[in-house]
């Protein structure tokens, strides 16, 4: 319990840092700072990772409920889905398996190379 | 149906808690039925949609109700710092080439979206909103708004860009020979966001980490790159 009173402290903390920040110097929206403090405030162990796993993960792996009144929105758009919907589907399809593909293919690729540059390396000893 | 006569907090302490358990009905379906495909989220919305036009209640009114669920995506987004947190040791070793791979999926992914959206459709809002489909909700929508796009459509691109990486993903990579966690996960955070994330984070840790690592950098990369690239396309294109 104590636990996760202070996960959500240390969130709203971060989220107030967060919106701070993005008011003080803008660019990137406000979520993003406060993702970036949370980050460096664990890293640098202000806050403690043991603490706040257990909530955190349970937040993490239930957070998608969160997306559901934006995605019902799609209601409202009938007309432009019964225009455009199939080329909407199709162009969303296209280009999120380009990106997909290149991003894994590639990196794929670099392990495979810096894995046997290792191995070679420990070969060579 | 007496929705108008209610108090707006007991309304919306209803939806909210309807909403909930509509997803924990399909989260609980998932679980037993281990279908990847009976995904909760697309089912909840669907069920949802349905109930909502059936009830004659307006979008509006639902999605002002169930506004505090809507206004937890920002600390949703400030938790996934600590997967990021738990991977900055492997960030160390791959920086570079992660952050060099991401950035050119980005400058891939928005260049082709909005070239396939002018062919295709040649409405300019819609272009704007399904260039930025890749990225984690909040931050998609915070985009779309200062690049003059349509906030809807960018929620739906998003859902659906999330649902094909998580749904197909997995497989389309293994057919490519993309078989390793760090791969799998790193292309599906790029391409799918936290949708894709949530989905794989059940078939390991590796695919998690590195698929909340590749969402959150995607995310600052197309935060900062798009308010250039978009209006560069434009511009090239007229």
């Amino acid at each position: 319990m104590k636990n996760t009173i202070y996960s959500i402290l240390a969130i709203t903390g971060c989220v107030i840092i967060g919106k701070l920040t993005a008011y003080l110097i803008g660019g990137l929206p406000s979520s993003l700072y406060g993702l970036i403090c949370f980050t460096l405030l664990l890293h640098f162990k202000i806050l403690s990772a043991d603490r706040i796993k257990l909530s955190i993960e349970w937040a993490i792996k239930n957070m998608s409920v969160c997306f559901i009144p934006a995605g019902v929105g799609i209601i409202e758009h009938f007309e432009l889905i019964q225009k455009h919907g199939l080329a909407i589907v199709f162009i969303i399809f296209i280009s999120t398996f380009i990106l997909l593909t290149i991003v894994g293919l590639l990196f794929e690729r670099t392990m495979d190379k810096q894995n046997n540059v290792h191995i070679t390396n420990r070969s060579t000893l | 149906m007496y929705i108008d006569q209610l108090p707006s907090v007991a309304l919306s302490i209803i939806l909210i808690v309807s909403t909930v358990c509509i997803y924990q009905v399909f989260t609980k379906l998932q679980v037993k039925s281990k279908a990847i495909w009976l995904n909760p989220l697309l089912l909840s919305i669907f069920v949802i949609a349905l109930f909502i036009l059936y009830i004659d209640m307006s979008f509006q009114q639902y999605f002002e109700s169930t506004r505090p669920l809507t206004n937890l995506i920002e600390p949703a987004v400030v938790a996934l710092g600590f997967p990021l947190y738990q991977q900055l040791h492997t960030i160390k070793r791959q920086w570079k080439v992660i952050l060099l791979l991401l950035t050119l999926g980005v400058f891939i992914v928005i260049p082709v979206s909005i070239l396939l959206t002018v062919s295709l459709i040649a409405i300019p809002e819609i272009a704007v909103s399904l260039s930025l489909k890749s990225v984690t909700t909040p931050i998609g929508i915070a985009l779309t708004d200062a690049l003059n796009g349509n906030s809807a459509i960018t929620a739906f691109a998003i859902i659906l860009a999330g649902f094909f990486g998580a749904l197909l993903g997995p497989s389309w990579l293994n057919f490519i020979n993309v078989k390793s966690a760090e791969a799998q996960g790193l292309a599906i955070g790029a391409a799918s966001h936290a949708l894709g994330t949530a989905t794989i984070s059940k078939i390991s840790y590796e695919h998690s980490a590195y698929g909340s690592l590749a969402l959150i950098l995607s995310a600052v990369i197309t935060a900062v790159v798009s308010p250039f690239l978009i209006p560069f396309m434009f511009f090239c294109l007229n």
